[in-house]
């Protein structure tokens, strides 16, 4: 064996970066029957990081990598007679399916933009004014991430609709419906619902940038206009990184795709993908050609706002916490601001919340006011109507505690471990953001409904496991991303700690790593769970006959005209994911040792 | 009950054969404080991380105690050691109290929680942290958050204590003021004491004993005054602080212990320097301390070299030059309790007692071509 002394850095030292975790031991013996133990731990571990990797492999690189290769294989899938071709390329640049890829492409540009103009002075509003209620209205964003973008797409339509709750209390008019049954509602809608992403992004950089930059430019003469100048820039990455983000979200958009532009008559493409397979007989070679045009639709922008990001202004963003000046707005302008808020909020929930919770209070058709729970009591009372919910729930509940378990296994992989495997964990997981819910969809019927599979035995087409399983894989890449900045920040130390101060292996994991990612853990565990309560694209093309999950009926119950059932079953349901995030925020807080709530305190430097 | 330390031939390999640590061997007898002093990258986190069973040793033996604790086929887990650590991000668990964060630490003798408690308050009362027992860390400043650390080390009243970098994240005073709570108490607690840092001042300040470590070899270990006064090699040399370094020629040697030599220059005058002459080398470098140097006039006939005031900086007990030799190498915190202004000439006396000849082991034809 050849030795070399090297000189490394410290970090290249630290345990958290070597790709062999230190294993600990027990008692200091040389018993043959420790040893023996030593093995099947590493047995063990080695088994168990086999199945995570045999879990990504089958439920996210099988089914999207053979659904995307049909398109330049269809032989191969035994779809078509040659092994090579680009002819289904050629189908999908025909007008009708091109205009379905230029619509999405102009609506989510737009989207995008709308997204990160209306998030840039709200997250300067909340960060760095003295604006009153601006925690409230910061939480209040939620709501809009929350609630699926079909409800709010749904609530408009039955808002705007001549039938609907303003045309019974006499307000409406037919450039209303115009308006929204169009590619401006569509923008609307879409570009609202990017809000959220834009201001988390940033809302984050501001929060980290310092006035020492704005200072600096002042006292070396500059204006306040050039001063703005010279910090726009620095928030640039986190504005191109909301735009990346709200454009990727918009295209691969399919609840508003399958609502209310379905309903306007304005093909996007995802509904476009989902009724090439849902047509008789379904055509999956264009569907595969036309998702590798959407996939890069949606990954060029994404890889883009990476590239640029990194090197940029990230480190300068992220060092130690600064002290930022607030600005103090004078009476008229908090006025005039409050108000301006209240009114975002009213067109982004409180309209399509109007439009929703209306029409379940009202008869479908006709033009009388009169209140009724007729719908309510219907979806309480018949078993038909009642079910789906509580598949739903029931679905949500076991996809978000797998999620979860799998989605910190796979951060704890990013984070503790260097090397290919986690580059290859972190491609998978990046590529997965990129794939829309309906191309994601399409790869599972399209994969576990190839004959050899029957033939084998594994028959998973058309059941609910298929279902979850597809729920998990498109949960875990949003959940992964979401637990591995809380994961990063645990350093190695704290258990190390707790096992030089004499705690083992189980109780330093339990009193040194959980407490503090706890928090994340069940806010991941609710996301996952909210997400998946109403999710439409992967239930639309997988869910098992006979027995559809809530957001399922909805469509099922508007589609035939029964809008106050469905739109019961939507307030119902909707009503429920709130009410299990408070249940489970609430727990957490009566439950958890005030210790684990307080995590993230600020030091006193 | 303080515990001895016994490292022997230690390994550590990462990969196949990038060596962390390379067969370190030393004894720390009980109660003595031990300081590992090396740059980043010199292996001596890992030895400290491998005393407390953090990392696995690839080759080698560690007992405490004379029990075995690692080697090849033995690692006892570092709960199981009985020993206590100070770490360098203090790793204070944010969910708990600053009370429960010090009782943690002694759970393993089962003692009554408040038991437990009793003694913790004790303990950071001692620090200074009485009125901060139910704070949590993210309330304190970096300063009082390594003293909870210090106090959870101290608080189960080990026989070992281990301490990696502890003041590296504060600033200068509060260093100086936890360097002397830490020597303190540690010997107080007559603890047998591993604290491992790159900076010189720190391990003579805190050592009984300082092992200087360079790319995974431990390539001294001694007293400070030792380590100070006959540096091993002129790596150690130059890591436990020079005022600058010299080449010379060796003009003869007086003993096995010193020489007469010259440096190369128009005015430089031959001075004794403290080194080993077996070898008999005609050229080799010499390591000067900085209480080595002496300022004179430039006219001095004392004086064995000239040189050029480029800096200088009032230190309160004096002023602290920097010089500009005529061959344009540069001697650094050289103490004159006069000030000398930039730009003048002055002459420098070297006293044998801080300059430490390494003769060259290059053969001489090599080296006068350098020379010239």
């Amino acid at each position: 064996m050849t030795t070399e002394i090297v000189e490394y850095e410290k970090a290249d030292f630290e345990p958290g970066l070597q790709r062999e975790e230190t294993e600990y031991v027990g008692k200091g013996t040389k018993d043959r029957s420790f040893m023996s133990l030593i093995g099947k731990t590493k047995s063990l571990y080695r088994m168990g990081s086999l199945s995570f990797w045999m879990v990504l492999f089958l439920a996210i690189i099988i089914p999207c990598a053979s659904f995307l290769l049909l398109a330049v294989s269809p032989r191969l899938f035994g779809q078509g007679s040659q092994f090579f071709t680009l002819s289904n390329f050629k189908a999908v640049f025909n007008g009708t399916t091109m205009l379905a890829l230029t619509n999405s492409l102009w609506v989510a540009s737009l989207a995008a933009l709308l997204g990160v103009f209306c998030a840039i002075p709200l997250a300067w509003l909340f960060h760095r004014s003295d604006l009153p209620f601006k925690k409230v209205f910061s939480a209040a964003m939620w709501l809009v991430l929350l609630i699926p973008s079909w409800i709010p797409a749904i609530g408009w339509e039955r808002f705007v609709n001549p039938e609907g709750i303003l045309a019974r209390i006499h307000l409406w008019a037919p450039w209303q419906g115009n308006l929204i049954m169009g590619p401006f509602g569509i923008v609307l809608l879409l570009g609202l619902r990017n809000i959220p992403f834009s201001y988390l992004a940033i809302s984050n950089a501001l929060s980290g940038l310092g006035q020492e930059f704005e200072h600096s430019a002042q006292v070396h003469g500059a204006s306040r206009f050039q001063t703005a100048k010279l910090v726009v820039p620095i928030l640039f990455p986190a504005i191109l990184s909301g735009l990346a983000i709200g454009f990727a979200e918009a295209i691969s958009d399919f609840g508003v795709a399958a609502t209310l532009a379905y309903s306007s008559h304005f093909t996007l493409a995802t509904y476009y993908i989902f009724q090439e397979i849902g047509n008789f007989p379904p055509n999956f070679p264009v569907a595969a050609a036309f998702s590798w045009l959407v996939v890069l639709a949606v990954a060029v922008p994404l890889y883009v706002q990476a590239k640029l990001s990194r090197g940029r202004s990230h480190q300068i963003l992220s060092g130690r916490s600064r002290q930022v000046v607030v600005k103090r707005l004078s009476a008229p302008v908090k006025a005039a601001v409050i108000f301006c808020l209240c009114l975002f909020y009213f067109v982004a929930v409180g309209i399509p919340t109007i439009g929703v919770v209306s029409s379940s209070l009202l008869s479908d058709f006709g033009s009388s006011l009169h209140i009724t729970f007729i719908n309510y009591e219907k979806v309480f009372t018949t078993a038909g109507l009642g079910a789906p919910l509580e598949r739903s729930i029931e679905y949500a509940a076991i996809t978000a505690s797998i999620t979860v378990m799998v989605a910190f296994v796979a951060a704890r992989k990013l984070t503790k471990t260097k090397g290919k495997s986690a580059k290859i964990l972190d491609f998978i997981l990046l590529s997965s953001v990129a794939l829309p819910g309906i191309v994601f969809a399409a790869g599972y019927i399209f994969a576990y409904n190839l004959p050899f599979l029957s033939k084998i035995g594994i028959n998973l087409y058309q059941t609910t496991t298929l279902l979850v399983i597809a729920y998990i894989a498109t949960s875990l890449p949003t959940n992964v991303r979401m637990l591995f900045g809380s994961v990063s920040q645990v350093s190695d130390s704290l258990n190390n700690a707790a096992r030089v101060h004499g705690a083992g292996p189980v109780r330093s994991w339990l009193r040194a790593i959980l407490p503090p990612l706890s928090r994340p853990v069940v806010t991941a565990w609710l996301l996952a769970f909210t997400a998946i309560l109403l999710e439409l694209p992967v239930s639309e093309l997988l869910y098992a006959p006979g027995s559809p999950p809530a957001s399922i009926a909805i469509q099922d119950n508007l589609g035939n005209y029964h809008f106050g059932i469905g739109m019961a079953q939507a307030v119902v349901a909707t009503f429920v994911a709130f009410a299990v995030v408070g249940t489970v925020f609430a727990l957490y807080r009566l439950i958890a040792p005030r210790g684990w709530r307080r995590i993230g305190g600020t030091a006193r430097v | 009950m303080s515990e001895s330390v016994t490292v022997e031939n230690v390994s550590k390999v990462y990969g196949k054969s990038k060596y962390a640590l390379q067969n370190v061997s030393f004894d720390l007898s009980p109660g003595k404080f031990l300081v590992l002093l090396g740059p980043s990258g010199s292996g001596k986190t890992t030895l400290l991380r491998s005393i407390a069973g953090i990392e696995k040793i690839t080759e080698g033996r560690i007992a405490l105690s004379g029990k075995c604790v690692a080697d090849n086929k033995v690692h006892v887990s570092p709960n199981e050691r009985n020993l206590s650590m100070v770490f360098q991000d203090y790793a204070l668990w944010p969910h708990l109290s600053v009370l429960d964060n010090v009782a943690f630490a002694m759970k393993r003798y089962g003692l009554r929680k408040e038991d437990r408690r009793e003694a913790s308050r004790k303990v950071l009362e001692k620090v200074g942290l009485s009125s901060h027992v139910d704070n949590y860390p993210g309330e304190l400043s970096g300063g009082e958050q390594q003293r909870v650390a210090l106090a959870r080390a101290l608080v189960g009243q080990n026989g070992l204590l281990l301490f990696d970098e502890p003041l590296s994240n504060l600033d200068a005073d509060l260093r100086d003021r936890l360097r002397v709570e830490i020597s303190m108490l540690s010997r107080e607690m007559n603890a047998t004491s591993v604290y491992i840092t790159h900076d010189q001042s720190e391990a003579f300040a805190l050592a009984d004993i300082i092992g200087v470590l360079e790319k995974g070899c431990l390539v001294q270990m001694g007293t400070p005054e030792e380590i100070y006064s006959s540096p091993a090699t002129p790596f150690v040399a130059r890591f436990t602080g020079l005022a600058g370094e010299l080449r010379v020629e060796v003009e003869h040697f007086l003993n096995d212990n010193s020489a007469v030599v010259r440096s190369f220059g128009e005015n430089a005058k031959p001075f004794i320097a403290l080194g080993k002459g077996t070898d008999k080398a005609k050229f080799g470098h010499v390591m000067v301390r900085p209480a080595a140097v002496q300022l004179c006039s430039v006219t001095d006939d004392n004086a064995h070299m000239r040189a050029t005031i480029k800096d200088v900086a009032f230190r309160g007990h004096g002023y602290e030059h920097v010089v500009m030799l005529e061959d344009g190498a540069q001697f650094a915190n050289i103490l004159s309790h006069h000030k000398h202004e930039r730009g003048t000439g002055v002459g420098l006396i070297f006293n044998f007692e801080g300059c430490i000849l390494f003769p060259d082991t290059t053969p001489d034809r090599e080296l006068s071509d350098l020379s010239a």
